[in-house]
């Protein structure tokens, strides 16, 4: 046996630790009434496959709401998080004014404000604002984050300056040199952000939980979790659900993984 | 930092606070009028239905005699130490392994990334079919004669099985950490060492990880923050049972505000997790500056 074989047996093991969870959900969703979840040996291939458990879960549970609301508040938040973080990395990193470093910490401090210790005060604002239990009150924190403002600051300081002079030869105002030329140059960091965005606001859970109280509001992690809670027994329909709740992130995955896994490295490297 | 001299002047003075007032306006109402308020809180007595009391240092004098606190800091001391293994060094292996010259190695990197992007709520629910008493852990285990064990439900192993989790759902990020820091590892430096008799263990010691220092000080801090931290996992799998096994700081002050409504003391407590991550984090920048010296 070579030694690239051996690797790849290696490489495919690993991968089984990975994927392998999925998979075991995936047979869990899949198999007929009559055959065990559990058991030894463990009994994995469904004989024959269903879809019944998928469709209980869609009609017993307000599943589509729950996907539906997904998909408004991807919608709503990652165009607010790139326009915001957008217009705020950019005098950051290509105009010179008084305090701009002080300016850049401050939003750099973000980071140390972690979203954890800020459930009971931003509870608190929500109530005070009269927004508690709307959407406004789940997309609202998620406009702002460092990563955002970072990772634009430095794709805009990387613009060359002479791009940029031509155009203000040309009468082009600071908002238009924004706009029109920085913008579209930096159009790479922001479809690598829109995709962090998408998976951050689509797995998002503590805070809904915290803030939403109408389950017609729910987004469909929470809603993953209201379900295990409802139909605690259903071990089928619990996994059916899961699994509809994975794809929309898996196929997004599957379609732009290389520009994901690019980025990572890159973004925490800084 | 490249190109952030001054480019523009004069043309408005107020051009860059107009382009960062949204940035500004959400900051104050989402970031900085939250903090002052947790701050105030924690001097509170406070419970959503009467107004906001202050008393003093009452929370503190509270919590310094609270055994829940302390239980509480042990686990999330516990979970840190847990973690770190499974995060900081057990990843720099699989970023070794799919920073290997195979063809397909990206569609490897993709399955080990997999749980990053999956929510942890769906990740725990797969997990409890892993783990379940007949699920095939247990089986496996029991192949080697170890009778089956509700690990959620154990006062031993609830904890671990939670840290477990937590690091299998973060490896794929921390991989991906470390491909970036090795493919900057300049090759020649390997090449001479292996020119000079060096076997793969050595080299990985002596060339590899001190060329990875700088990322060694990024993995470190970010796998002790979220350590530290630990809530979701907590929450969906065990809420902080069995016997307060899995209490982690984070799980006790969302179980004190949002369950006790003692939101005052759970800001307090707020205010101790919060410290505790700037002292972390604080002495990871100490001791990662005076390295690159």
């Amino acid at each position: 046996m070579s030694r690239r074989v051996a690797w790849y047996v290696v490489l495919v093991a690993v991968a089984a630790l990975f994927v392998g969870p999925f998979l075991i959900l995936l047979s869990a969703a899949t198999k007929p009434a009559g055959q065990d979840v559990f058991g030894f040996p463990p009994d994995l291939i469904p004989r024959p496959p269903v879809g019944t458990w998928f469709r209980e879960a869609w009609t017993t549970i307000p599943y589509a709401r729950f996907l539906v609301n997904s998909v408004i508040y991807v919608g709503i938040t990652v165009p607010a998080y790139l326009v915001v973080s957008a217009l705020t990395a950019y005098p950051l990193a290509r105009i010179a004014f008084r305090g701009r470093g002080v300016f850049f910490m401050l939003f750099l401090s973000i980071m140390f404000l972690p979203g954890e210790l800020m459930l009971i005060p931003r509870f608190l604002v929500m109530s005070q604002l009269g927004l508690t239990d709307t959407f406004a009150s789940v997309i609202l924190p998620a406009i702002l984050s460092s990563l955002g403002i970072f990772l634009l600051r430095q794709a805009f300081a990387q613009i060359p300056d002479e791009v940029v002079e031509a155009a203000r030869v040309d009468g082009a105002n600071e908002f238009q040199i924004f706009g029109r030329i920085c913008v579209p140059i930096v159009a790479p960091t922001l479809a690598v952000l829109a995709i962090l965005g998408f998976v951050s606001v689509w797995n998002s859970f503590i805070w809904p939980l915290v803030v939403l109280t109408s389950q017609s509001k729910f987004p469909i992690a929470l809603g993953i979790a209201y379900l295990s809670g409802v139909a605690g027994t259903d071990v089928r329909g619990l996994a059916a659900g899961t699994v509809i709740s994975l794809v929309p992130v898996i196929v997004v995955f599957l379609l732009l993984q290389k520009r994901i896994l690019n980025s990572m490295g890159g973004a925490v490297k800084g | 930092m490249p190109g952030l001299k001054g480019r523009v002047v004069g043309q408005h003075r107020y051009t860059p606070y107009v382009f960062m007032l949204p940035g500004l306006l959400f900051y104050a109402a989402m970031f900085a009028w939250p903090a002052v308020i947790a701050i105030q809180l924690a001097f509170s007595d406070y419970d959503i239905v009467h107004p906001v009391r202050f008393s003093g240092l009452d929370n503190f004098v509270h919590l310094v005699h609270d055994p829940r606190v302390w239980i509480a800091l042990r686990n999330s001391l516990l979970f840190v130490l847990m973690f770190l293994p499974l995060t900081v060094v057990a990843p720099l292996f699989l970023a070794m392994l799919v920073n290997l010259k195979l063809r397909a190695i990206q569609a490897f990197r993709m399955l080990y990334y997999l749980p990053v992007i999956t929510s942890m709520v769906a990740v725990a629910v797969a997990w409890r079919y892993v783990f379940n008493r007949e699920g095939v852990v247990n089986w496996v285990l029991g192949l080697f004669g170890a009778g089956p064990t509700d690990f959620l439900l154990d006062r031993h192993w609830a904890l671990p099985t939670v840290v477990l989790l937590e690091a299998w759902k973060n490896a794929g990020l921390f991989m991906m950490i470390y491909l970036a820091g090795l493919q900057a590892v300049p090759s020649d430096q390997v090449e001479a060492a292996t020119i000079d008799g060096a076997g793969p263990w050595q080299r990985l010691l002596y060339v590899v990880v001190p060329a990875l220092r700088p990322t060694f000080a990024v993995t470190l801090v970010l796998s002790m923050l979220e350590a530290m931290r630990a809530f979701e996992s907590v929450y969906v799998l065990t809420r902080g049972g069995p016997l307060d096994a899995t209490l982690t700081l984070g799980y006790y002050i969302w179980s004190k505000a949002f369950q006790d409504y003692d939101m005052g003391y759970a800001s307090a407590v707020g205010l101790l997790l919060w410290a505790i991550m700037i002292v972390l984090a604080g002495f990871n920048l100490l001791v990662t500056r005076r390295r690159d010296v």
